[in-house]
């Protein structure tokens, strides 16, 4: 039976927080009454934690069948939280994909009321810890400004996107994919491929078991990405039309140095310096449109990737 | 040889190499003490008659031999992955042309691969080698580890176990087949160093010559680009282009200002040059990594990030 519902969950060491986890998801989506799956991946956790998820598919075996199955995908080693979300998209056979946290700090009763919100006509939901439990310095006041500015650059308007509970239909996870640490920017990308998205307001509980993996290191990375990601938005669908206008820019800075030697030349003076920066300028412009044009053959090698929506 | 054999042993043949049935017998009788079934594929990259003539023989006598020819020398990673594409075994080791290590330590390695790794590589261990050549060795492993996040001590060595199913993912061109196990772990393949004996015919002719270690920085080069630049060149070459640029727009904004508030004129001042000079670079710079990251962008579905050991279900 195909399931409706996939839940991708990317664990780190959470020995102490699978179990409950599992527990509490499995409950909370047999009310749902859809079939449905649980893909746990597990990113080469150092202790308990593949020995309890063992358990916990053993288990659901032995127990007369409910609506849904839990598959638990072992990474070699530690490959880190976007690879593993990605590699449960990958596997993901359900209409609609749902991602969520480990760690038990999402609650898995808000599943409802983002199929809810999805089934308004949404292609992401994504999730807003309104009410944040976390270490206001280290956690919650980076994440209001890497928020802000993901907002202001990438153009999508919703308060949160790190929050890993998030829903997608399987076509946007499908179309857009993560490389690196994107996984907080789908979002952005799936509006940049045309998604609709929207977002609810979620609970967020305080960390019970174990450690958080996170720390302040990451906001220069984040800041690194959102460039990548502004540019990535921007450029791919028009290389040739972005690098072309820089071009121009030069072009005319050049033209207005090769003005000055002139009338320098007339007044019966060499512009040696005016002359030489006009001519490096429409260098730069001959280059700049030779990147785009490369751009664009890249580009078009691919096929362009747009969610198609009903 | 009428079935599949267990393990094929692929040698590729350079300038550098000792009596071809010297080697072939040495790790031959000790495959077969290890009863294992094997063949042997020489791959022969430029002109060595009598390497290969040696080979024929052993040939003629019936031992599992394969001898592919190239046309010109095209390097060992070329030679490499020629042998891969014709072994026919599921396993495969790889040797040096010349004998590097004892040939009774081949079972540690098996032990090794049976304990579960899919790639076994080797250590040479106490080395031998004159004391220059093993201070050069460590400086370059040890930038190599800090650089890669690795923890390999000799990736020089030539003999390797690995399986076929592993290496088929990987191709290998110009030095690259000395990184193998570097790309492998990157990749999540399981690769575990072992220590093994060195022989004498390891540490003899060595002459210490400039070139290697001009090849020694490239090879570090190489692989620096490749760590940096693959994955995120945006960030590498976007923080370049910046930092050129940036001064020169400084440079042009200062000019600018000196000119239009102050009358100092322009026309006579390389200054100006300079500024327009680190504007043009830093373009340069960040276009390319630009590109860079739109290229990644559009193969990114094809690049697998991860690599699953099993599906629990």
């Amino acid at each position: 039976m195909e399931p409706y519902l996939s839940i991708v969950i990317p664990v780190f060491d959470e020995e102490e927080n699978v179990g409950p986890l599992c527990d509490e998801l499995c409950e909370v989506l047999e009310s749902v009454d859809r079939p449905f799956e649980v893909i746990v991946v597990n990113d080469g956790s150092r202790d308990e934690t593949l020995a309890r998820l063992q358990a916990i598919v053993d288990e659901r075996k032995a127990q007369p069948a409910g609506q849904g199955t839990i598959r638990v995908v072992c990474f070699s080693r530690n490959f880190g939280q976007t690879p593993a979300m990605q590699a449960g998209f990958d596997l993901a056979r359900g209409e609609i994909v749902i991602s969520m946290d480990g760690d038990l700090q999402n609650d898995p009763h808000d599943i409802p009321r983002l199929l809810e919100k999805l089934n308004e006509g949404y292609d992401v939901v994504s999730g807003w810890r309104k009410d944040r439990q976390d270490n206001a310095v280290t956690r919650t006041f980076p994440s209001r400004i890497a928020n802000w500015m993901i907002s202001q650059i990438a153009s999508v308007a919703i308060h949160d996107n790190g929050c890993s509970l998030k829903a997608y239909r399987s076509s946007v996870v499908k179309t857009v994919s993560l490389y690196s640490d994107m996984h907080r920017f789908i979002p952005a990308l799936a509006t940049s491929v045309g998604a609709r998205v929207g977002e609810i307001v979620v609970n967020h509980r305080p960390r019970e078991h174990g450690q958080s993996k996170y720390g302040l290191t990451r906001i220069w990375k984040v800041l690194l990405d959102l460039i990548t990601i502004r540019m990535l938005i921007h450029f791919y669908y028009r290389p040739l039309f972005w690098f072309a206008g820089l071009g121009f820019a030069s072009f005319v800075g050049g033209l207005a140095f090769a003005l000055a030697s002139v009338v320098l030349y007339m007044q019966g003076e060499v512009g040696l310096m005016f002359l030489t920066s006009s001519l490096l300028l429409f260098s730069l412009t001959m280059t700049l449109v030779s990147w785009g044009l490369l751009g664009e053959f890249f580009v078009r090698l691919k096929k362009k990737r747009t969610v198609t929506m009903i | 040889m009428s079935d599949t054999p267990q393990v094929s042993v692929v040698v590729p043949i350079s300038e550098r190499h000792d009596r071809m049935d010297k080697l072939y017998s040495i790790y031959a009788a000790e495959l077969r003490e290890m009863k294992q079934s094997f063949e042997f594929i020489f791959v022969v990259d430029g002109a060595f008659p009598l390497a290969v003539d040696a080979l024929k023989k052993l040939q003629s006598e019936g031992e599992p031999i394969r001898i592919i020819q190239f046309a010109r020398s095209f390097g060992e990673s070329m030679a490499l992955m020629e042998g891969f594409r014709q072994a026919k075994g599921e396993l495969i080791l790889t040797l040096a042309s010349y004998i590097q290590i004892e040939p009774k330590d081949l079972h540690k390695v098996f032990d090794a691969y049976n304990a579960g790794h899919d790639m076994v590589i080797t250590r040479r261990y106490p080395r031998k080698d004159p004391l220059i050549n093993r201070i050069q060795a460590s400086i370059y492993h040890y930038v190599i580890r800090k650089l890669t996040n690795t923890s390999f001590r000799d990736i020089t060595s030539g003999m390797r176990l690995i399986s076929r199913k592993v290496l088929s993912e990987f191709v290998l061109y110009g030095d690259l087949h000395r990184f193998l196990p570097i790309f492998a772990f990157q990749r999540g393949v399981n690769v575990r160093e072992i220590k093994v004996g060195q022989r004498k015919e390891d540490t003899q002719v060595r002459v210490v010559n400039a070139g290697a270690y001009v090849r020694r920085l490239l090879d570090i080069l190489t692989l620096f680009f490749l760590v940096k630049f693959t994955k995120k060149p945006l960030r590498f070459f976007g923080l370049i282009g910046v930092g050129l640029g940036l001064p020169g727009v400084l440079i042009i904004a200062y000019l600018g200002v000196l000119r239009l508030f102050y009358g100092v004129g322009l026309a006579d001042r390389p200054f100006l040059l300079m500024g327009i000079l680190l504007l043009v670079f830093g373009f340069h710079l960040f276009s390319v990594g630009l590109i860079g990251e739109l290229i990644i962008y559009c193969h990114s579905r094809e690049v697998l990030d991860y690599r699953v050991k099993k599906i629990i279900e």
